[in-house]
């Protein structure tokens, strides 16, 4: 790292809708340098990243590279000069390959497919990328996607590279492979900034560390000058400390109510293989496994999204009845509602309004009476759960593009919940939130329980599985394998089983 | 028309009835070893019916009754009656001790109406007495397991997907007998509810408890279904629970046999009993055994999670029917075939059918 910056914010400011967004933001980075920018769900880190990539224009200050003012009008000029952007949610064109992905933008006038993917393979092997280049980019993983972009982003000779949550969707193997990855970028002369809720892998990786909250800078420091606590106090203005995944003392889980759900030798194809298990009312059951372990795939089945074998595909009852849908509203309609793992994709509708969210998805569940509905009953109803699950908007009016990932989350919660279910099943319902939303979306996660709905919850973060569900099952290569009681069960334990 | 469509269609593409899937034992009924742990009471030659007949604990083995003293240091067993048929099951109540025998007699011994003799009208069918439950002082409760098979082919009825048990009300003064409920899938144990109001029945081979409501001609109410194993005898715990013992697991190879019609007809005429696919109370440790153990064995260890034909469980319901506790006996574990359950003084008396072993199981705090 040198100390002359090669990007340099001055007093930027951003604003939406007259909210400030950013705040008189100072900001540098410096070659060969990894910055972490932290802070909690609508800090801003995603909207400052944002302007130094080209994507919004800032209200106010300016914004130079190697120490001139720039001022990008897109993202593909931003790129031109070396600076790329990795998003939380994958912005891949989902119909084409991962090669045509790789290289788009460079299309010749005449391409050759061949040519195009042994360069991809070649590319992605040098990367250490377990990945097909010849597979469409809808059929991979989450964690996969996020190797392509990756992918794209270096292929692009950026100088500057933006990771906004890179590692969230990736297994402990997968974030080693990522951590090398970058540490070769910088060795390159790569400068990277980097976002993160995960503050040990901020701490262990960056040089330096700024923390945003409510728009405006808090500090900048060394890495080596700060601690988990330093950060967190910085970041939410209090101490919250461990409190998050703190196991004070033995946890009493939740007894196990009545039998809701029961899964009976389910298969589909090969992700799912002949997995059984139960749901009980009245807890939070957490279901852990490494990605591509069938866990998603599964919940998708029960929930109507995916259809399981149709021949010997195995049983699912609801309370002695049995169930087969063939569509989601089906299994709304019988109060199962699955929150997504890929709120972008899955989740909402990004241009519309919190309340035309909410309400849409309520109407799944039952049609309104009246031909004709109201805005205001929109609002109202979408008032009613801003307020219940602390969604910070400047309205129920505002778009579900204009608000921070945590705010976002509550969002597709909201919508599940509307339809006032009896099973709740969360897929990954705190990635990329910050550490307050997290807090927040825990504890209504305990309500559900407490208030007798079965919740199943679907996690790779293994504190999170840990410190919120009253039982957990492990899935391993599409089937259930081991199931533990919280107040007896380590992390090793639940590897162990995850893994082996 | 429309359900004859149905079972069609659920033969073709394996749902529904025909879907070949067993309900995994999690949650409260998680695996466990905690019946190889208890303690050995008695040996006792295939003990299959308990009850507490004032201080002493009545047992069931063959054609034979004991009691066993428990008043000081280890249990003594002494022989009560001999009967010239097999003792089907057994029920007490104050003096009274009522013994249903395999020949479709129900014998009185004690109390009031000590020493008469009752009989079901069965209408010349081959009796099946299961289990026998006192209603009041003057009615008894009998669940006949069949009308087609005698209750040592039980595995018969069960492969051939009976569903000709009956559940009878029996006055002990008149000797006249009245049907509650018939059609069910081999009904194997009964008792009244805490609030006396109904009674509970275990239909074996649909794996579940129904509620009956003597005084009235309700149909019988589903309460608890999808259990894992097939429920044999159920007990009072002395509050408003249960405890529910269970004699053999569900597994998908019995539950495809019993689809597959013409392979299930062609092992049952062609092989001897006892090297059938069906479930058992114990193992024999015969080569020829199907299943038993399986190929899941390394090093030569035979392995708990190993597919197997039989089991022990015992599990205690709530007043609410909810299961709170198992007590297991795996693939590894020899205490098997798991016919009743009687709590008596904070401890739980088990009679493992399999192992020929009467167990107590300190369960006081659970």
């Amino acid at each position: 790292m040198t100390d002359a910056p090669i990007l340099e914010l001055r007093n930027v400011s951003k604003e939406y809708h007259g909210e400030p967004a950013v705040r008189d933001v100072d900001f540098a980075l410096a070659a060969k340098e990894i910055h972490s920018l932290l802070g909690e769900n609508g800090a801003g880190k995603s909207t400052l990243t944002k302007m130094i990539a080209g994507v919004v224009q800032p209200s106010k200050g300016e914004i130079l590279l190697d120490g001139q003012p720039i001022s990008f009008a897109s993202p593909a000029e931003a790129l031109k000069r070396g600076i790329a952007m990795v998003f939380q949610e994958t912005s891949l064109v989902p119909s084409l390959t991962v090669a045509q992905n790789i290289y788009l933008g460079e299309e010749k006038l005449y391409n050759r497919l061949r040519g195009l993917y042994i360069a991809a393979q070649q590319f992605l092997q040098s990367l250490n990328f377990p990945v097909d280049p010849t597979a469409d980019v809808s059929s991979l993983g989450a964690a996969q996607k996020q190797m392509v972009e990756i992918a794209r982003a270096v292929h692009h000779k950026a100088r500057i590279i933006i990771f906004d949550e890179p590692t969230a969707t990736l297994t402990p193997e997968e974030k080693s492979y990522f951590f090398a990855l970058v540490e070769r970028l910088r060795r390159d002369g790569v400068s990277i900034i980097f976002i993160s809720h995960a503050l040990e892998e901020a701490l262990a990786i960056s040089d330096r560390i700024t923390v945003l909250r409510d728009g405006q800078k808090i500090l900048t420091e060394a890495a080596s000058n700060l601690d988990r606590d330093k950060i967190i106090t910085s970041m939410v203005g209090r101490t919250l400390s461990n409190e998050l995944y703190k196991r004070d003392g033995k946890r009493v889980p939740r007894p196990y109510g009545r039998k809701v759900l029961s899964v009976q030798n389910l298969s589909m194809g090969k992700m799912v293989r002949n997995t059984s298990f139960s749901i009980y009312a009245g807890q939070i059951t957490g279901i852990f496994g490494l990605i591509g372990s069938g866990r998603t795939e599964t919940a998708k089945i029960i929930a109507g999204v995916l259809k399981r074998n149709l021949f010997y595909g195995g049983e699912i009852s609801k309370e002695g009845e049995r169930i087969r849908f063939r569509i989601p509203r089906q299994a709304m309609k019988k109060g199962i509602v699955y929150v997504t793992e890929d709120r972008k994709l899955e989740g909402f509708f990004e241009t519309m309004t919190i309340a035309e969210n909410i309400q849409v998805h309520g109407l799944a569940k039952s049609p309104p009476e009246e031909v004709i509905v109201h805005r205001s009953r929109f609002r109202k109803l979408a008032d009613e759960w801003r307020k219940r699950l602390n969604i910070r908007a400047i309205g129920s009016n505002a778009r579900i593009n204009e608000l921070s990932g945590g705010n976002q989350q509550k969002v597709v919660i909201a919508k599940g919940l509307v339809q006032t279910p009896d099973i709740v099943i969360l897929d990954e319902p705190t990635r990329g939130v910050d550490v307050g939303a997290i807090a927040e979306i825990h504890q209504l996660i305990g309500s559900l329980a407490d208030q007798g709905l079965a919740v199943i919850l679907i996690s790779s973060y293994l504190p999170e599985i840990l410190n919120t569900s009253d039982r957990i099952l492990v899935c391993r290569q599409g089937r259930i394998v081991e199931e533990f009681d919280a107040d007896a069960v380590t992390e090793e334990m639940i590897m162990y089983a995850a893994v082996h | 028309m429309i359900p004859w469509l149905r079972r069609q269609l659920d033969n073709f593409i394996g749902s529904g009835d025909a879907a070949l899937a067993v309900p995994p034992m999690d949650g409260s009924l998680k695996p466990n070893r905690m019946l190889d742990s208890c303690d050995l009471a008695l040996e006792v030659p295939a003990p299959d019916d308990l009850c507490l007949a004032g201080d002493r604990l009545v047992v069931s083995s063959g054609s034979d009754l004991h009691d066993v003293a428990l008043a000081d240091g280890a249990p003594r067993s002494q022989l009560r009656s001999r009967y010239e048929s097999g003792i089907a099951a057994i029920a007490a109540r104050g003096a009274s001790l009522a013994v249903a025998l395999s020949n479709g007699s129900i014998v009185i011994e004690g109390g009031p109406f000590g020493g008469r003799t009752y009989g079901l009208p069965l209408d010349g069918r081959p009796p099946c007495l299961t289990a026998i439950a006192f209603l009041d002082d003057d009615r008894l409760l009998v669940c006949v397991g069949s009308a087609r098979y005698p209750l040592e082919e039980w595995q018969s009825d069960l492969l051939t997907r009976g569903n000709s048990g009956s559940v009878w009300k029996l006055d002990l003064g008149t000797g006249e007998a009245g049907r509650l409920a018939d059609g069910l899938g081999f009904p194997y144990g009964i008792a009244r509810t805490a609030d006396g109001q109904g009674v509970l029945v275990s239909e074996s081979w649909k794996h579940r408890l129904l509620r009956l409501r003597p005084g009235s001609s309700a149909a019988p109410e589903v309460v608890l279904d999808d259990l894992p194993a097939y429920p044999a005898r159920l007990h009072g715990d002395g509050a408003d629970g249960f405890w529910l013992a269970l004699f053999a697991p569900r597994n998908q190879l019995v539950e495809f046999v019993i689809r597959e019609r013409e392979y299930r007809d062609r092992m049952m005429a062609a092989l001897p009993r006892d090297q059938w696919i069906a479930p058992t109370v114990r193992s024999r440790g015969s080569f020829l055994e199907p299943l038993q153990g399986g190929g899941v064995r390394q090093m030569g260890m035979l392995k708990p999670w190993a597919p197997t034909r039989s089991y022990g469980l015992v599990i205690r319901l709530d007043g609410a029917l909810v299961p709170r506790l198992s007590m297991h006996s795996r693939a590894d574990g020899k205490r098997h075939g798991t016919t009743s359950c009687v709590p008596l003084d904070g401890r739980l008396v088990v009679a493992s059918k399999g192992a020929g072993e009467l167990l107590f199981c300190n369960v006081g705090s659970r």
